[in-house]
Order: C-alpha cells, then structure tokens, then sequence
C-alpha cells in the first residue's frame, strides 16, 4: 500500500495535469479546474468582460496549471494573473491587459484591507511645532497606487455593471489611487501633483521633504485636508517610524 | 442553541436576511470569507453575530493532508474564533492540499489506519490551537481509493472518539456516497456515537450520469429527507444547517427548507 502522502501527491498532480483520468476522477479535475476558475473571475471580473469567457476560461485554466493554488483561502488566488498575462501569447495584441489586471487585483485586495483610521487631530496638535516637519503621514491600508502607460482606470470604469464598455479615453498614461471609502472601494485617477503627494506619503516621505517638493508644495494645503477627509490619509508615523 | 434549523448565509443574501430578521438558532457561514483584515464581510458578521448564535464552517484547512497544516491558515481561523466566539466551529474529514500546492476541493481520503492517524492528529493541533473542540464533517466522494481497510462510517466513527472532537453529520454526503459507493446508508447509524453528533447538513445533490455531485445547487431531495427523519427519530433534534452555493435561490427559498426541517426537529 502506497503512503498516504505519496497517494495525495500523484492526485494532486493528477487534478492539475492534462491526461486523461479515469472516469470518476475526472469529476474532480473539472470542479477543481471550475472553482479556480470561478474564483479568478471573481478578481477579475473586467478582464473576464474584455476578453469573453471562453477566453476568459482558458486563460484561467492555462494560468491554474502554472500557478497552483497555495492557500486554502481562495481570495488569495490569482495574485500573478497580471503577469501571467503578460506573457500569454494569445493575449498579447492586447497591451493593455496586464495592467487591468494588476488593478483589478488591488481592488480585490481593497475590498477586505483593514479598515481605515480617521487621523487623530488631536494627536498631531500635541506634536510640539518643531517637530512637525518630521511627521509622517500614511495612507489607509486599502490604498494601492499604480501607474500605467494605458487609460486603465477609465477601462475599469467602463466596465462597471451598468457600463456600455466604451471607456473615456482609449489611450494615454494614468496614474491610478485604489482606496476605500467605507466599505466601497474607489478607483481614482490622479493628477501629477496627486501622484507625487500620495507617492511621497507611501514611500514614507516626512512633511518637511514633501514641503519642499516643488511638483507637491503649491497645491499641500488642498490636498492635505482632501485626503484626509477621505481617510486616504489615516495615521501618523512620528519622526520615529521607519518608512513603510 | 435550541436543536433547530438555520441556514448556511452567503454574501448574496446578507441585505435581505439582515432585513427581513428571520428567526432562526444559528446562521453558518465559510470561515474563509472572513479571512480579510476588514472591510464589508468581517462588518456584516459582526451585525449577525450580533443577532444569531455563529457556525464558522472552515473549507480550507485541508484535516487529512499527509504532510502539517497550513500554521498561517489556522492562525487566521484562530483569530476569527477568538474575535467571534462562535457556538461552533467545523471543518471537513477530507485533504485539499499536499507541498503547499491546493486543490481548494474536499478530496476523498483512503480509508487506512495511516489517513485515520493522520486526521486525529490535525484535529487534535486544531482543536489545541483553538482552545476548543471542532466539529469534523463527512464529505461527498465520487470515487473510493482501494487501498481502504475501514468502511467509511468506521473511519469517520474512530476520528471522532479518537480525537474528541464532535461530528458534523451531513446526511446528503450519506445519501450521496450510499448511492455512489454502492452501500445501506443506514450502515452509518449504528456506527457513530448519537451523543458525538452535534449539528446536521442537510444540501441537494445533482445528477450526473450515474453519478449523484453534492452541488449545494439543488433543494434537499426527498430521499434525504426520509433519511433526515429517521436520524432524528433515533438521536433526538440537532441543530440543523440547510447548505446552498450554487446557483443561489432566494433567500425565502432556503428559509423554507429550514422550515420543513424544523418540522422534523419538532
């Protein structure tokens, strides 16, 4: 009798290879193959509607067989699907798809990101005046900042429910803010003195630095109160905190 | 927890159940839903739980795999019972992973002492971790590994004593597997302990060729529930769960389900 772990690995192997099982076996190959199939969907409901879903799930079943699952919680399934597509050959007149993706997986992981902070006030008025330059700003947990040289936040957008699917803009550079307003999670697109503020807060940039930063300083006193009214900005690193 | 049947809750359907208030004893949902760090899921379970006695029902962790538990796995569901405090918490006597690669399925295990040995000890670093004893349910399978030494009642039946954890009997698996393998499912009666029996699942199954899938897509079949009452007129009422996931039907639907348990429980 064979060891129970060599049994497992054979199925295993079996359920994510491409031979033929025998007939009742197969039955588990086609619901495994389903459910992954059915959980990258559900990360990447947009690019399922760019490409269709027969595409859609052969991609998926081409991508399960290249990046088995490690986790027996789904939701981190599919986190190298941009990538894989990058390199998937019948994607590729479609440039801008890897970076759909690659948004779509910081929404998936917006959606149950720990929850914001409201920034404590009374906290950042208790910080004698000079030592306010060293004051580091963060970003909520569920923000996630990309940059793309295609519209993908405008494709995003388009291909909402409800949406026709015919984006603002077809092409041209975005720079993108994934971030949740309660329980929402928002796709944003910034502009250059956005990008630069919030790049600087997640690299973990102090007040004095991003007050001296020519392309953020003439627009800071907007934007601070902006963001954090959104909670995009939700806590206070002191002097002491490492970058993040 | 009065001995009465609830409803497995799934996403589509919080609005509503929040909504229109439902009695039920417990609500039961998958643990790994809950696996985030916040966010709308782990708000919507805190208002649940804030109504209903809680059932975590874990999908992932994967009890009969031969090399150790995923640690960060059970560290998330441990966190989660910590944070919530369900009534109860249970997994499934079946493997979904071997060398960290998954098939995030509930795959058959062979019968042998080997995979029994293999059970009660996963069970026991569970139910160690957690503090708390776990309930263990028997699965669906569509195919039997001839390597077995135990019938599948013996195998779940020395599981269960040998670890001290609870049973989770899931009559549609006995329903699902009796048809499939051939075998009297009332085998399974005079084999587990009734006092070990802490919750029931009633599902529905589908046909595929000859054989019957527990799609969780279907209502509980008639079969089922001639089996259901027989269970109950031998160990007494249960705390019952009417499990749906595919191809989800209105909330009332499952609400009647539930009610045509509670009949049977009555």
């Amino acid at each position: 009798m064979k060891p129970l772990a060599e049994m497992q690995r054979e199925f295993l192997a079996d359920l994510y290879g491409e031979s033929p099982l025998e007939g009742r076996r197969s039955v588990y190959r086609r619901n495994v193959l389903a459910n992954l199939r059915e959980a990258l969907g559900a990360a990447y409901p947009v690019v399922r509607r760019l490409v269709g879903d027969a595409f859609f799930d052969e991609a998926a079943d081409r991508y399960a067989r290249a990046h088995p699952s490690a986790s027996g919680d789904l939701h981190r399934y599919g986190e190298a699907f941009a990538a894989f597509l990058a390199r998937y050959e019948p994607a590729s007149e479609l440039e801008y798809l890897p970076d759909v993706a690659r948004l779509e997986w910081a929404v998936a992981q917006a959606f149950h990101a720990a929850d914001a902070r409201s920034l404590d006030f009374a906290a950042l008025g208790a910080i004698p005046e000079g030592d306010r330059g060293a004051i580091r700003l963060t970003l909520q947990p569920a923000a996630g900042l990309l940059e793309s040289p295609h519209p993908i936040a405008s494709i995003w957008s388009a291909n909402q429910p409800g949406r026709d699917g015919t984006p603002d803009r077809t092409d041209g550079a975005e720079r993108v803010l994934v971030h949740r307003e309660g329980f929402v999670v928002r796709v944003r697109e910034l502009g250059d003195s956005e990008w630069a503020l919030l790049g600087a807060l997640a690299r973990g940039a102090s007040l004095a630095e991003i007050a001296a930063d020519p392309a953020i300083a003439p627009t800071l006193a907007q934007q601070l109160p902006f963001w954090t009214s959104l909670t995009v900005i939700d806590g206070i690193g002191g002097p002491c905190s490492p970058p993040s | 927890m009065p001995p009465r049947a609830g409803i497995g809750l799934r996403a589509p359907h919080y609005a509503e159940a929040w909504e229109r208030h439902p009695p039920l004893p417990l609500v039961e949902v998958h643990s790994e839903n809950f696996f985030g760090e916040g966010g709308q899921p782990l708000a919507w379970l805190e208002r649940f739980a804030s109504r209903y006695s809680l059932s975590l029902h874990g999908v992932g962790l994967s009890l009969g795999s031969a090399d150790a538990l995923d640690e960060r796995h059970l560290e998330r569901l441990e966190s989660l019972v910590r944070r919530f405090e369900p009534a109860l918490v249970s997994e499934h006597l079946s493997w979904s992973a071997i060398d960290a690669r998954h098939a995030n399925d509930l795959l058959p295990l062979p019968f042998t002492r080997e995979a029994l040995d293999t059970v009660v000890a996963s069970i026991g670093r569970v139910q160690d971790r957690l503090r708390r004893r776990i309930l263990v349910e028997n699965v669906s399978t569509y195919f039997a590994f001839s390597a077995a030494s135990l019938e599948e009642w013996e195998f779940v039946a020395e599981a269960v004593r040998r670890s001290g954890c609870g049973l989770l009997l899931d009559v549609n698996n006995i329903w699902v597997n009796a048809r499939n393998h051939g075998y009297d499912p009332r085998a399974w009666l005079g084999a587990v302990d009734p006092a070990s029996i802490e919750e029931i699942h009633l599902a529905g199954f589908e046909s595929e060729e000859e054989l019957l899938v527990d799609t969780h897509g279907a209502p509980v079949a008639d079969e089922v529930w001639t089996l259901f009452r027989e269970v109950i007129a031998r160990i007494g009422p249960r705390p019952t769960v009417i499990e749906w996931d595919t191809r989800l039907p209105a909330l009332g639907v499952l609400l009647e389900e539930a009610r045509k348990a509670d009949e049977v429980l009555a």
